[in-house]
This record gives C-alpha cells, sequence and structure tokens, in this order.
C-alpha cells in the first residue's frame, strides 16, 4: 500500500505537496489556538475538511479510483464553510445578510451542477466533474474577499495589516482562487476519464497556489494572538 | 493538437494576468492604508498641538487676570488704605488733643480695622500672585507656603528636596509645580483630614518630580474620574501638565493615606523670559 502511495506521490509532486501542506496551518492553528475567536475557528473546521477530503482523493486516486465525486462534494462545503469565516468577519450587516444568501443559493446551484452533470449517479466510474462551480465559487470568492478589504480599508482600524492574521488568510485564498478561476472551467474536460484535452503544466498551477495559500494562512496564523484580537 | 497547445497558452496567461492582478490589489491595500494611517496620525498631532495650545492660551490669561487684580488691588485699594491711614493719623491727633475719652477708642478701632484691611490685601495680593516663586524660586515659594498654612493649623507638613540649591526651571514650569503642589496640599487638608503631609521634590538631568503624601483617609483616582467626581483641581493638574508633556500617578501607600507623584521633563532655560506684569517688583528691568 505504502509503495503506492510513494509512486503516486513521484508521479505528481506538486499535489502531494498540496494535499500535505494543509498539515502546516493546521498544526499552527492548533498550536497557537485560533479557534478561540469565531472567524477561526470555522477556518480551522475548514482546513480539517480540506485534509479529509484530500486524503480521501488522494488514497483513491493512487489506486486508481476516480476521485471526481470527492471534488464535487468539496466545492459547495468550501464555500460554506470559507463563507461562513468572511460572516464573522464582515462588520456591515448587509454584507453578512448577503452572504448567507449566496452559501444557500450557491449550495443549491452545485448541487444542481453535480445532478446536471451526472444525471446517473450509481456509476462511479462514469462521474464527470462539476460544470459551472468550480468557476463561480472563485468568482464568489474573490468578490468577497475584495469586499473584505475594502471595508477594512475604510474602516482603518488596523494599523499594521502585516501584523493582522486575517490579511495573510484573505491574500493566500485571494491568490488561490485567482489562478482557479480561469482554469475551472477547463478542469471539466481535462478531468475526464479518457482525458480528451491536455492542458499539460497548466494543470499544476492551482495546486502550486494552493500551496502558496497554505504558506500565507500559516503565516498570518503564527502572528495570531487572541489578546490583541479581543481588543478589536 | 495544435488547439490544444494555443489553449494551454491562454489559460496560463489568463491565470497569471489574474494572479498578477490581485497581487497588485493586495500590495495596492497595503500601501493605501499605510498612507491613511500616516494622514491620520498628522491630523492627531496637529490637534493635539492646538489643543495644547488653546489650553496654554486659557491657563496663561488665568494667570494674567490673576496679576491684573492684583496689581488693582495693590495699587488703587492698597494705595487708598494708605491714605486713609495717614488721614486717620491725622485725625487721631487731632482727637487726643480733645481728651475725649469715646472718641479715641472709636478712633483707635478704626485705625487697627484699616491696619488689618492693609494685611488682608497684602495677603490677597500675595495669593494671587507668588511673588516668591518668581523673585525666588520653588523651594522658597513652597517653604513660604507651608510656613503659612502651618501658622494656623495643627498640621505638620514636611519638605524636602533632594540638592541644597534646587537650579532654577523655567519659569512655566516653576508655576506648573507650584500650583499643583498648592492644589495637592489643598486637597488633602480639603479632603483627607490627615495630620502629616509631606512633600518631596527631586531633580534629575531629566526630569523634575514633585510627591506630595498624606496620612489621611485616601481615594481611588480612577474611582474618582468615573463617576465624575473630579473637581476643578485633578482635571485642573492633569491639564497643566499635558501643556508641559508632564505626568501624573496617585498611588495609594500601604500605611494607608494618598501619594500623587507629578513629574515633568526638564525643559531648556529660554533666555527671554517674557517680563510680567509685575506688581511687587518697582526697579525697572530692561529686556
Ligand atoms: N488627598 C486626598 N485624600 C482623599 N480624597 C481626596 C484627596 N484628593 C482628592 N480627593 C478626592 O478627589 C475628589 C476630587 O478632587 P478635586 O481636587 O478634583 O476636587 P475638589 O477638591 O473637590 O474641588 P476643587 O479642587 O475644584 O476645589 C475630591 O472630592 C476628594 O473626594
Ligand atoms: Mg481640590
Amino acid at each position: 500500500m505504502i509503495e503506492i502511495y510513494i509512486s503516486f506521490c513521484q508521479k505528481h509532486t506538486f499535489i502531494c505537496i498540496a494535499v500535505f501542506i494543509t498539515f502546516i496551518p493546521l498544526i499552527v492553528s492548533l498550536f497557537k489556538k485560533t479557534y478561540r475567536e469565531a472567524s477561526f475557528s470555522s477556518l480551522l473546521i475548514y482546513l480539517i475538511t480540506k485534509l479529509v477530503i484530500d486524503l480521501t482523493m488522494f488514497h483513491f486516486a493512487s489506486i486508481k479510483q476516480s476521485t471526481v465525486v470527492y471534488y464535487n462534494i468539496s466545492i459547495p462545503v468550501y464555500y460554506a464553510l470559507i463563507g461562513s469565516m468572511f460572516y464573522h468577519k464582515f462588520e456591515t450587516t448587509r454584507y453578512k445578510k448577503w452572504l448567507i444568501w449566496s452559501i444557500g443559493l450557491f449550495t443549491l446551484f452545485s448541487i444542481w451542477d453535480m445532478v446536471y452533470i451526472n444525471p446517473e449517479f450509481s456509476n462511479l466510474h462514469e462521474q464527470q466533474l462539476v460544470f459551472y462551480s468550480g468557476t463561480v465559487l472563485s468568482l464568489l470568492m474573490i468578490f468577497w474577499i475584495l469586499l473584505y478589504l475594502y471595508e477594512i480599508m475604510l474602516l482603518l482600524k488596523i494599523p499594521n495589516l502585516l501584523n493582522f492574521p486575517f490579511f495573510w488568510v484573505c491574500s493566500g485564498f485571494l491568490l488561490y482562487f485567482s489562478s482557479l478561476v480561469c482554469i475551472a472551467p477547463v478542469l471539466h474536460y481535462a478531468e475526464k476519464w479518457n482525458n480528451p484535452l491536455d492542458i499539460g503544466f497548466v494543470y499544476y498551477v492551482p495546486y502550486i497556489f494552493e500551496i502558496v495559500c497554505a504558506i500565507f494562512i500559516s503565516v498570518g496564523l503564527w502572528n495570531f494572538s487572541f489578546e490583541s484580537y479581543a481588543k478589536q | 493538437m495544435q488547439n490544444s497547445e494555443q489553449m494551454k497558452w491562454v489559460l496560463l496567461i489568463a491565470s497569471l494576468a489574474m494572479i498578477l492582478m490581485s497581487f497588485f490589489v493586495i500590495l495596492f491595500i497595503m500601501y493605501y492604508q499605510k498612507r491613511r494611517f500616516e494622514e491620520e496620525k498628522k491630523l492627531n498631532d496637529i490637534e493635539k498641538n492646538y489643543n495644547r495650545l488653546l489650553l496654554d492660551t486659557a491657563l496663561n490669561s488665568e494667570e494674567t487676570e490673576r496679576r491684573r487684580i492684583a496689581q488693582d488691588l495693590h495699587d488703587d485699594i492698597g494705595t487708598m488704605l494708605s491714605l486713609t491711614k495717614l488721614s486717620l493719623n491725622q485725625l487721631n491727633k487731632m482727637i487726643s488733643k480733645n481728651g475725649d475719652e469715646k472718641e479715641e477708642s472709636i478712633m483707635k478701632k478704626s485705625q487697627s480695622l484699616v491696619e488689618e484691611t492693609i494685611l488682608h490685601v497684602r495677603r490677597i495680593t500675595r495669593d494671587l500672585v507668588p511673588t516668591t516663586l518668581e523673585r525666588f524660586g520653588l523651594l522658597e515659594a513652597i517653604e513660604e507656603f507651608i510656613d503659612k498654612l502651618e501658622e494656623d493649623n495643627s498640621l505638620i507638613i514636611s519638605f524636602h528636596a533632594n540638592t541644597e540649591e534646587f537650579p532654577r526651571q523655567g519659569q512655566k514650569l516653576e508655576l506648573t509645580l507650584y500650583r499643583i503642589m498648592q492644589e495637592l496640599v489643598n486637597n488633602a487638608i480639603k479632603h483627607a483630614s490627615c495630620s502629616k503631609i509631606e512633600i518631596v521634590l527631586e531633580t534629575n538631568d531629566r526630569f523634575v518630580s514633585l510627591r506630595v503624601t498624606d496620612n489621611g483617609v485616601g481615594f481611588d483616582p480612577e474611582k474618582i474620574k468615573e463617576n465624575n467626581l473630579a473637581g476643578l483641581g485633578l482635571l485642573g493638574i492633569e491639564s497643566r501638565l499635558a501643556i508641559v508633556n508632564g505626568t501624573v500617578q496617585y498611588e495609594k501607600p500601604l500605611k494607608g493615606g494618598s501619594s500623587a507623584l507629578a513629574q515633568i521633563p526638564v525643559m531648556p532655560l529660554s533666555e527671554n523670559k517674557p517680563e510680567p506684569l509685575h506688581p511687587f517688583r518697582r526697579e525697572r528691568v530692561n529686556i
């Protein structure tokens, strides 16, 4: 079994790093006890969920089974978790309301997307990647992150952004989702079982930025101190 | 296959463009935030300086007004009283020639009343303007203040300074310290019901510090501020100190009572002292 994993790692190095790097922000988060703050506890849940889904996908990919279904499920889950993180962070109630609505609507949308693409759910091997959800997820996330950054720019409460953990988290996600937004629509074709479209190294760009994102989040979490948060 | 190759490049370029864009967004926000904060800080500084100037002017005009009143009292009423005393003396001579007992006793009474009034006016003018402070400095002024208080009280007030010769400070600083000392001692007498007050004046090359300790009931300055009990006294101390960048701390010594420590950074002595409206200095001073 282990040899299978190792050989998979050797073949897809970037993907494996992107999977295992989630351990770093996770450990930092536990070490710094960031879960005492509401938005960071959402982030922690997100990290744990991501790790679990990624490891599952890693396992099935290495034994040459389709992982598409996990990918499809993960999209609305990630959106809900990252969204709830921003929900705690926004100070404008109007934005909070929009965010809640968008989470609900997006979940429905991605379920529809999944069912529409895969009318026959039983055939796991023939599952296809969702068509729109990945792109919509990236667009929505970019929108919320920019909105949040706009809000902190207006409110002018944080004197030094580099010491502000959430700014790092936002920057990481922003980079990741903007790397994903153009590639997500193509993944539908690239991830098919009989891969009709080879996009080569471009395929790895989101994985690289997933790693960058994890590093940014770790740096942000490392800056976390509950005392200074309580004051804000 | 040609198509796929092109697709690859389009995707790569689009992705890179997106990533670059978000990178610049991040940089822009950091830069903008920093700029805004600097501006805000500048504005704050300006406002703070302005407030300080305002306070300074208010306190200065208070002192000027005191001087004016003192001068008027001294020059007008003082002179008139002296003249009255002179006339009374003449009258006294005339009456004593007549040898009427009753008239003479009334005369004596009016004379002593006038004398007493003169003394009172002198005392009031001296209270209004701390002349000793200006002429001889803080040590002298504080000692005089204590002597006057001890005369008609059963209080024990002790005073130490860490140097024999207390170097003269700027006029403003001396006056600030003197007024603070006055208010603290007055507070101790008014509120603390204490039997002992200790005043310590210390200086080094950076700070002049004044500590006033009493052995009375003590108080909690936080509570007083919270409950809006602070009168003009404590607030006045703070605003006076704000002008000269000083600080004040109130402590509760273990053995009871209360202790206040005011610290003021030493200012370089300004050469051209503004000549005060000086009611008591007769010789002309040329600047
Ligand atoms: N040495 C002290 N011991 C006990 N209580 C004090 C002492 N100094 C101040 N206080 C308390 O702090 C309160 C505020 O003092 P503050 O000097 O500001 O006002 P005040 O003396 O009542 O009025 P003002 O000084 O304006 O004539 C006083 O009412 C008193 O209760
Ligand atoms: Mg008082």
